[in-house]
């Protein structure tokens, strides 16, 4: 994704430089000047699109809990479910215990926490990150997830 | 001196864009709907930022200059708000955002079978539902939940995305 955006960016980059300001028909009314403002916001409007828009899209697509749990409702023969049915075949019949092994995995992956025999014990990054995240839950005055 | 129109217009946006950042933090604090309030704080914002675009500009700009700064600030300001929600709904819903937490709140280490016993549960699944059900894409029937029209749309739409991307199962 990484790579797709950079890609991305740098051709946008040289579509800008190589076409005209005004690209042959814009009145001069609906120019931006100076022009590294106008380069600027199609920087800021490119990367919004790409890591608010498609990034997104892509991450609620692959990771989304709520989203995958009305798929499955609506992949299921019966007409309705109920949570007992979902903890044992969310996910396309993988189940919740897969979905939460993911998550460690991620965790595991992007060196927050480590594992160590039957324990997971946060890293010096992860110590620092769940600082912070702990604090704006303390600001936002948000209850423990249980 | 003559500020740049267009640079004004992006500190409005600005402006009008911490305001409702305030006001959505104002709101989780006193526990307002987070959903209907970040719309609604949002949309209120927005239209101000709007007016005061408008306001700054009619008495210097009119025609196509005004609809390019209304346009600017529009789309910058959306920008910014897509921008802003799935920050914010990380922190606020993520598994793994919850998992450090937890992590940090029991002194910075815990069996692995105690997260699971803690997330992989019955529990979560059913304040999902829940929030499914409040969202309008669930209803309730005794203990079983059924797919709203809405839901189903939804579902059928990420199904596609998936199945474009080739993501497999995911969740």
């Amino acid at each position: 994704m990484t790579l797709i955006y950079l890609g991305c960016v740098i051709l946008a980059a040289l579509i800008w430089f190589a076409t005209s300001v005004d690209l042959g028909f814009l009145a001069p009314s609906l120019l931006i000047e100076p022009g590294w403002l106008d380069f600027s916001l199609m920087l800021f409007y490119f990367s919004a699109a790409f890591f608010g828009g498609a990034l997104q899209l892509y991450n609620l697509a692959d990771r989304g809990f709520s989203l995958r749990i009305l798929i499955d409702v609506e992949e299921t023969d019966s007409d309705a479910v109920d949570a007992d049915w979902l903890v044992a075949n969310y996910a396309g019949g993988r189940g919740l215990t897969w979905m939460y092994g993911k998550r460690i995995e991620g965790l595991l992956e992007t060196k927050f926490v480590d594992r160590k025999a039957d324990m997971i014990e946060l890293t010096s990054k992860g110590e620092r990150a769940a600082a912070v995240l702990l604090a704006i839950h303390r600001f936002l005055r948000l209850e423990p997830q249980s | 001196m003559t500020v740049n129109p267009v640079l004004s217009t992006l500190i409005v946006v600005a402006i009008w864009f911490l305001i409702f950042i305030c006001l959505h933090i104002v709101g989780l604090r006193s526990r307002q709907g987070n959903a209907q309030w970040l719309v609604r704080s949002y949309a209120a914002c927005c239209a101000a930022t709007l007016v005061t675009v408008a306001a700054l500009s009619m008495w210097r700009d009119s025609g196509q200059t005004l609809l390019l700064l209304l346009f600017i600030a529009l789309l910058t300001s959306a920008c910014l708000f897509v921008l802003y929600v799935p920050a914010v709904y990380t922190i606020l819903t993520s598994l793994s955002v919850a998992t450090l937490i937890l992590l940090r709140r029991a002194g910075g280490r815990l069996t692995e079978k105690s997260l699971y016993d803690r997330f992989a549960t019955r529990g979560l699944v059913q304040q999902r539902l829940c929030v499914l059900v409040d969202a309008g894409y669930l209803v309730k029937d005794a203990c079983r939940f059924r797919l709203t029209s809405r839901g189903r749309a939804l579902a059928r739409g990420f199904a596609f995305i998936k199945r474009f991307w080739c993501l497999g199962p995911g969740g």
